[in-house]
């Protein structure tokens, strides 16, 4: 019976098939020539194929390879959680009055298993909005995960999630695990592992759903969608959807909810332009623009802590090297491939570290007090329109510094850059409405 | 654009004057320039035994421990890189992963002089569930001879997963194939591997090898 658990609502490649009734199909489906791996939907190409004559999927390769050998064996999800009497939140904190009105929308929209979008300011708190709508559906029996592309959200997530659910068992599943697949009514994984999954979830949260690599893979897609029960519903949690899912709003395919409001109830701060001209040919004489030179100099007078974002990782040595020339001194660079990134991230979060200058790789999920942002060539292609606000939600997170200055210089104003003020002109125009200032 | 088959991301094609004028096919790069530079070859001076890099032509620590002439060369260092690329290989069992290696391989076996080469095979319950020799998958038609075989049964768990003193009493894995004698009888013979980490497998190829008659035995292995 336990070894049955783990084919509940999963697609699973087993040497020992269960002997309940269950649902078998080939790993690689032929047909004609062409295979296609049943767990991710990649059509194989030619050369995957082995010497033992073999064919084997490339694409989910990281969960385990599939070849024409595998089967996969699975069995209906039967929801086995034991009932709950009463509600199994055991988060003790509260609600602010904006939140609480999110909350009861997202509730109500989850009940009437109504898919939906919660479309919330970067530091509006979007996961406590959840708590009651969560709870709520842990309490019906419903099978829950809640899935990220990325795998430091879950990592941060699956703590916290464990002291609001105490009583809730969770599973925490991603490709850097150590412990075996476990069968739990709340499952925090990344979308990648989803791809398992088949009609399991009655509901699904996917939390960061305009975060690489999910907005560019049809393959992780396929698997939101596969994950879900057929009766189920989703959540997609965001503060900058793309033009998709916007264009899904407009035709209202899809319910959101708004938070328009940070949860400390002020407004998102506006983007400031400036255009510096030619500044890589500047920086290349290790110069940079006079105006940005002032202004950190003014921030480093008045103690304020910045971070500075630049497009490329080749950027950050020239510019460092610039600014310790202009006399701006006391901070580091990181980038994704730096092996003292998240001491170097810590040293900014404990104050010991004036500023930060990075690539994209901070532009969400790290919070710091209080900085100032700047951004320097925000025109450039690696800045997306999502990439600019959420690099503009670093700033003002905190209650005690609620209002930030976001500065981003740039050789023009591009169509990024103008769509990413006009969407944060958008939800502090809905947040004026709901009181925030 | 083709994809690189490591990392999956496009590969600028530079297509050059010389190409055009040569008036042949494009050569079509597989591995983009980022991936080949995970890889780090051994180059410059390395142990004169077992082929380790280090900065004199001296015999190294682990050498002098063997106390024997095993003459062994590898092409890359046994590094994270080379690690994460065994692992997405040979572990994951990414066939296509063996282009990374092929090239500088056979342009290593070109310069070695033997008579006829001898992969290191796998046992057939590894042949079965990996679908194939993570050695011979590196050739590229160069001729090889399977002159070893693998003892059923021989081990309880991976060489990989062992510490090195457990590795090194490890029993005697290989034996002859029939017609071993017959074909290495008075042949210069190269081995090929995947990792020399101990040593401790290729002594006990060369041993097998030694039995047969051959006349030099030498070993070549991816790294070290």
């Amino acid at each position: 019976m336990d070894n049955d658990e783990q084919f509940f609502g999963r697609w699973v490649p087993s040497a020992r098939p269960p002997l309940k009734p269950l649902v078998n199909r080939e790993a690689i489906a032929q047909s004609r020539g062409a295979a296609r791996c049943t767990r991710c939907g990649n059509w194989l190409t030619v050369t995957d194929q082995l010497p033992n004559g073999a064919r084997y999927c490339r694409q989910c390769l990281q969960l385990g390879r599939l070849t024409t050998h595998h089967k996969l064996y699975t069995i209906p999800e039967p929801n086995q959680f034991p009932r709950m009497t009463e509600s199994p939140l055991t988060w003790s904190g509260q609600l602010k009055p904006q939140q609480v009105v999110a909350a009861t929308a997202v509730r109500k929209l989850a009940a009437a298993k109504k898919n939906q979008l919660l479309w919330a300011v970067t530091g509006a708190g979007k996961t406590e909005i959840l708590y009651p709508a969560l709870a709520w559906a842990l309490q019906q029996g419903w099978r829950v995960a809640w899935a990220s592309p990325r795998v430091d959200v879950c990592l941060e997530l699956a703590p916290r999630l464990a002291r609001a659910f105490a009583g809730v068992s969770q599973a925490v599943l991603h490709g850097k695990q150590e412990q075996p697949y476990t069968y739990r009514q709340l499952t925090i994984c990344t979308t990648h592992q989803l791809l398992r999954f088949q009609a399991a979830f009655d509901w699904l949260i996917v939390d960061e759903v305009d975060a690489f690599p999910l907005t560019t893979s049809p393959m992780l897609q396929r698997a939101v969608k596969q994950a879900q029960k057929p009766s189920g519903s989703h959540i997609f949690l965001t503060a900058t959807p793309g033009p998709h899912l916007q264009k899904l709003v407009a035709q209202r395919k899809i319910a959101v909810t708004y938070v328009p409001l940070r949860y400390h109830g002020y407004l998102l701060p506006q983007m400031m332009v400036h255009l510096s001209w030619q500044w890589r040919q500047h920086l290349l004489k290790g110069r940079l623009p006079g105006h940005l030179v002032r202004q950190l100099r003014g921030y480093q007078q008045i103690g304020q802590r910045f971070l500075l974002f630049v497009p490329h990782v080749a950027d950050l040595a020239p510019i460092a090297a610039a600014l310790a020339q202009a006399g701006v001194v006391g901070g580091v660079t990181v980038h994704a491939a730096d092996p003292e990134r998240t001491a170097k991230v810590q040293a900014m979060r404990d104050e010991r570290c004036q500023f930060l200058v990075t690539t994209t790789i901070l532009e969400r999920g790290v919070t710091f007090p209080n900085v100032a942002v700047v951004i320097l060539g925000g025109d450039e292609a690696v800045f997306s329109t999502a990439a600019l606000v959420q690099i503009a939600g670093r700033a003002g997170r905190h209650a005690a510094h609620p209002r930030g200055e976001v500065t981003c210089y740039c050789q023009s104003q591009s169509r990024t850059i103008q769509q990413a003020r006009a969407m944060i002109g958008h939800l502090n125009r809905q947040g004026r409405q709901q009181g925030g200032q | 654009m083709p994809a690189c088959v490591w990392c999956n991301r496009d590969i600028p094609q530079v297509v050059t004057l010389d190409q055009i004028l040569s008036w042949g096919p494009f050569p079509v790069q597989e591995v983009c320039q980022a991936c080949r530079e995970r890889l780090t070859p051994i180059t410059g001076s390395c142990c004169s035994r077992c082929g380790r890099q280090q900065r004199a032509a001296t015999i190294c620590h682990d050498c002098e421990r063997w106390r024997d002439a095993v003459i062994n060369r590898a092409l890359f260092q046994y590094d994270a890189g080379f690690k994460a690329y065994m692992q997405q290989y040979k572990f994951q069992g990414d066939y296509a992963l063996r282009v990374v290696v092929q090239a500088t391989l056979a342009r290593a076996l070109q310069r070695a002089t033997y008579d006829v080469l001898v992969p290191i095979p796998v046992d057939v319950a590894t042949w079965q569930s990996r679908g194939f020799n993570q050695v011979t998958g590196w050739l590229t038609g160069q001729p090889f001879f399977q002159a070893l075989e693998v003892v059923a049964d021989h081990k309880e768990r991976p060489q990989s997963a062992k510490t090195r003193a457990e590795r090194l009493v490890t029993p005697q894995p290989f034996s002859l194939a029939p017609n071993a004698c017959k074909v290495l009888q008075h042949q210069r013979v190269l081995l090929l591997d995947d990792v020399y980490t101990t040593g401790r497998t290729i002594r006990h190829a060369i041993d097998q090898i030694n039995l047969s008659g051959a006349k030099a035995v030498t070993s070549l292995t991816l790294a070290r």
